[in-house]
């Protein structure tokens, strides 16, 4: 049985044999030191596929249209970052860009590149340092906070303008569900045993 | 309960993929990922500190300043983060006060007290409840992400609301150290080390019993949860 040390309070243990979707927790503090997902790779990078469509379609259409007296303003997620650049606000509007367009588009990609290549086998280049990029930026990516973001802005709006839901919205809702869904399918320790595996 | 830490037994997990390797004298780098691994993180309660102390400076400009201003049609009214739950409050939507509440003004609260307790309970070497401090840790570092929802909420209205001079909303500096606050929350969260908690604990505990020497294989194992 293999050794794990647990991340919170130091403790080194045997990872328990362990049933499909079950997970173990430490002896001592009760932090999760492992989850042993059901089936293979193939469901969470079915579902990364989906995310990333869906990422394109959030960013490349409008997420919301407000109507006020005859004039219409659009908005999509990257036009909301530079809304804060036009105003002066660079130090968030950079942090709005990067938490919720760059990270979350990085580990999609990354997420995709190293899925495939442990799915199939594939010793294709940089694997490592890709799967360390995911661990170091995922989180700090806030798909579903600035899905919250959204919804409370439109539940503000909507007493004083018309507002139109543009398909960015749909999508991005989307994309929230998916990669929320292909993230809780995944064990990080896992995807690193499969790399040595196939590196051997 | 096992006494002895990874660390005393000369094991060394690391933190990026969890390999376990065997500690060796000097610097070392994870053979799996790479990554630098230690101990402990290093200088972690001097680090906190700072982040966080920097955050409590930055705490009184991200409530002190307006965080939007509205034009419309004329008249012109800024917003703190407070008004802005008042203002939801007044109109009724209390849900939505309710989220503005909890992610702006409790959450990164809760978040520079807990984390101050958690760094006062390391520096007293104290042994109270060390299973629910690592708990308080582990929500803290999960829930300061949420504290994001007002400066994305400040960054749509500033898209959408944009019509000419008349009906306008612009962010103001109140967003800026409030986003501030949340991120070096964050990173103190990050910074912090949990197995501080414990390393004390078990000091204690090593002193009051008495040394075993039957050598026998009883390494703990993880408990199994459906």
């Amino acid at each position: 049985m293999p050794l794990l040390i647990c991340h919170e309070c130091d403790t080194l243990q045997r990872l328990p044999a362990l049933e499909q979707g079950s997970e173990a927790r430490c002896h001592l503090c009760g932090a999760r030191i492992y989850r042993q997902r059901r089936g293979g790779l193939s469901v969470p990078l079915a579902l990364l596929l989906g995310a990333a469509v869906f990422f394109l379609l959030a960013n490349f259409f409008p997420l919301l249209t407000l109507h006020i007296q005859g004039n219409s303003q659009t908005s999509s997620i990257t036009g909301a970052a530079l809304a804060l650049y036009r105003e002066g606000m660079g130090a968030i509007a950079l942090l709005t860009w990067l938490t919720s367009v760059l990270f979350p588009g990085l580990v999609i990609a990354s997420g995709l590149y190293v899925l495939t290549a442990l799915r199939f086998g594939l010793r294709l280049p940089g694997l490592r340092r890709i799967l360390k990029l995911i661990s170091l930026v995922h989180p700090w990516g806030m798909l579903d906070v600035f899905m919250l973001g959204v919804m409370v802005a439109l539940v503000k709006l909507s007493g004083t303008a018309d507002i139109t839901l543009g398909v960015g919205i749909q999508a991005f809702a989307a994309l929230v569900i998916l990669f929320a869904w292909a993230m809780s399918q995944l064990e990080i320790r896992q995807l690193w045993q499969r790399l040595e595996e196939i590196s051997r | 309960m096992s006494a002895k830490s990874a660390a005393a037994q000369g094991y060394i997990g690391c933190h990026l993929c969890g390999q376990v390797m065997q500690a060796v004298n000097g610097p070392q780098r994870c053979p799996r990922c790479k990554s630098a691994v230690h101990f402990r993180i290093p200088h972690s309660l001097s680090r906190t500190w700072a982040l966080l102390i920097t955050a409590m400076i930055l705490y009184i400009p991200a409530n002190a300043l307006p965080i939007m201003s509205t034009r419309y049609f004329g008249q012109t009214s800024t917003d703190t983060i407070i008004s802005g739950v008042v203002y939801f409050l007044a109109s009724g939507d209390w849900p939505l006060a309710l989220i503005i509440f909890l992610a702006s003004v409790v959450i990164p609260l809760l978040k520079i007290l807990t984390l101050i307790y958690l760094l006062i309970s390391v520096h007293r070497q104290s042994l109270i409840k060390p299973a629910e401090r690592t708990r308080l840790y582990r929500i803290t570092e999960f829930i300061g992400r949420w504290s994001m929802v007002d400066v994305f909420v400040i960054a749509i209205l500033t898209a959408l609301v944009h019509i000419g001079v008349l009906v306008n909303i612009e962010p103001g500096w109140g967003a800026t150290a409030f986003a501030g606050v949340v991120i070096l929350t964050m990173l103190a969260a990050r910074t912090f080390d949990p197995r501080l908690i414990w390393d004390h604990q078990r000091q204690a505990l090593a002193q009051h019993q008495t040394i075993q020497t039957t050598k026998q294989d009883n390494m703990p194992q993880g408990e199994r949860h459906a």
